[in-house]
């Protein structure tokens, strides 16, 4: 790509953006709305400023669930992977579940995590995002450790390979871009179920709570501040994504550090 | 003393079933150190089946097979054989010299001594400056040729190919076979390729073993030997074009016996 091309692909939804923002300040201002129902942008960003270091302890608080979430789902879920690609068994039981379960908002689990620990208790939230993670690098984690191709196989086994070197030098370089893939699904995931969670209970100190509090306060240029807050944590989340699945493909694929 | 010797095999597949499927029935061949045997038959003949057998990745229903004097299941373990297919198989994780270095690191060979064969095979199939490659940086023929050297890297003495060349244009297939025999000539390693072109046969073999399907088995074993300085100009000669027509002939005659089926399907007159 052009350094001309790179700059145009900026610069369009760049110029987009603000033009929707003039769009947003002027609707506001001519129709005369209401502040409770539509802020315009302008008291939006300058609540954001002037409410910045709340924000930022309610975007660590978000921020810090889905990060411990993210991360032990992921441990889990590839710890769990191993287990089932072991056993065809136990894989043909979990996969279609774990599958099934990707596909319904299981996070109203919450709900019923919060009645197993106390009011002010983050445990229940980190749970409900390490769950949703879990799912999916269990799923695309034993896709990659089982879905082989069979030439590879058929090589491993002319050179009398055991299953734990075809595990080794098959399996596991196979699954990595699978993890990624995972991971890169899972990070805002991992947000969003971090965001949504809140909504149920417990304390009011992450950022989908104030949202809540702040609507009902009739504070709407605040909620909104609060919302940008969540965007920016959330693309946080995304970039950290994007940059991992970059570097998993560079080179076409993972590098080999099983015989150093 | 013989390379490959198989006595008495048949395989059949999901034996007392609906499925059952008589793959092969009673198969003798022997091969000896040093010869190059093509195996030839329209599709599903068995071939694939034969040549899995001899690399001990089938088990036979009935009869023995033996590689280097041992049982196939030794041989195997022993690394006696490299075998190459119609897909490279490279791993896409690996480097070019990475992959070649695959059996010796399975062998427990130490570092140094692994770089060292690797670079020696990448010589021999002339490509010594792709060490560091990533196998999608090669193009199919290169690939190819870096299983072929994977395949040699520990020096065994067998090499077993299914259709390695099947995948290739005819320009690199017909460079490839030269090059295959010059290597095999170089390494003095017995060969056993599985093929559905009757010239490519011809070309590289000794004998060539022509198969026929339902139940497979083997109908004829050809002698073409066309002498050790086989070139390009081989390809016009006569005694090449009267191998061509026996492998032609004994793929009819097989089909002959069995009248209700017409063309021979699945074999390459080219
Ligand atoms: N694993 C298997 N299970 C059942 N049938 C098989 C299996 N492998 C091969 N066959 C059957 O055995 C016959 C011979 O197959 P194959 O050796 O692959 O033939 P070829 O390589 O000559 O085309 C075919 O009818 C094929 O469908
Ligand atoms: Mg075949």
């Amino acid at each position: 790509m052009t350094l001309a091309n790179r700059l145009r692909n900026i610069a369009v939804p760049f110029v987009f953006g603000v033009a929707f923002l003039a769009f947003w300040e002027g609707a506001v201002k001519f129709f005369k709305l209401k502040p409770y129902f539509l802020a315009p942008p302008s008291k939006i960003i300058s609540n954001f400023f002037s409410n910045a270091s709340r924000i930022w302890d309610a975007a660590s608080v978000s921020g810090m669930n889905a990060l411990v979430g993210l991360i032990a789902g992921t441990v889990f879920g590839v710890a769990m992977s191993f287990i089932l690609s072991r056993f065809r068994f136990l894989n043909s039981l979990i996969t279609p579940l774990a599958i099934a379960l990707n596909a319904v908002p299981i996070f109203v689990l919450v709900a019923v995590l919060n009645n197993m620990y106390s009011i002010t208790s983050e445990i229940p939230r980190r749970i409900m995002v390490s769950l949703v993670v879990y799912f999916i690098v269990l799923v695309n984690v034993a896709k990659g450790l089982t879905q082989v191709k069979t030439t590879h196989l058929e090589i491993m086994r002319s050179y009398a390979a055991s299953d734990i070197e075809i595990l080794r030098k098959v399996r596991v370089p196979n699954a990595v871009p699978y993890l990624f893939t995972a991971l890169k699904i899972s990070a805002p995931a991992a947000v969003i179920t971090s965001f949504v969670s809140e909504y149920f209970g417990g304390s009011q100190n992450g950022l989908g709570s104030r949202i809540t509090s702040n609507i009902a306060n009739s504070k709407n240029a605040a909620a909104w501040a609060y919302v940008l807050g969540a965007c920016l944590l959330g693309l946080v989340f995304y970039i950290v994504s994007v940059v991992l699945e970059n570097v998993a493909s560079r080179g076409g694929g993972a590098t080999d550090n099983t015989n150093k | 003393m013989s390379a490959v010797h198989v006595a008495g095999v048949s395989k059949i597949f999901n034996q007392g079933t609906p499925k059952q499927v008589d793959a092969l029935v009673d198969v003798n061949l022997t091969v000896e150190p040093g010869e190059f045997v093509s195996l030839i038959g329209p599709s599903g003949c068995g071939k694939s089946t034969l040549l899995r057998l001899i690399a001990n990745l089938l088990e036979p229903t009935t009869g023995v097979v033996r590689v280097n004097e041992k049982t196939a299941a030794q041989s195997r373990l022993d690394q006696d054989y490299g075998m190459a297919f119609q897909q490279a198989g490279l791993f896409d994780w690996r480097s070019v010299a990475k992959n070649i270095e695959l059996p010796l690191e399975l062998k427990g060979w130490d570092k140094e001594k692994r770089a060292a064969r690797a670079q020696e095979m990448l010589e021999l199939v002339k490509l010594p400056e792709f060490a560091d490659l990533m196998p999608w940086q090669l193009s199919g023929g290169m690939q190819q040729r870096i299983a072929i050297a994977r395949a040699l890297a520990a020096h065994p003495p067998l090499l077993l190919m299914d259709e390695p060349f099947g995948a290739l244009d005819e320009m690199t297939r017909e460079y490839m076979q030269g090059e295959l025999l010059r290597i095999c000539a170089e390494t003095k390693t017995t060969v056993v390729f599985v093929t559905h072109s009757i010239p490519e046969a011809v070309y590289l073999s000794d004998r060539v073993v022509v198969m026929s399907p339902r139940p497979g088995r083997i109908t004829e074993v050809i002698d073409v030997n066309l002498g050790e300085n086989r070139s390009e100009d081989t390809r016009a000669a006569d005694n090449f074009f009267a191998g061509i027509t026996a492998v032609r002939e004994a793929l009819r005659g097989t089909h002959a016996d069995h009248a209700n089926a017409g063309a021979i399907r699945g074999v390459e007159d080219r």
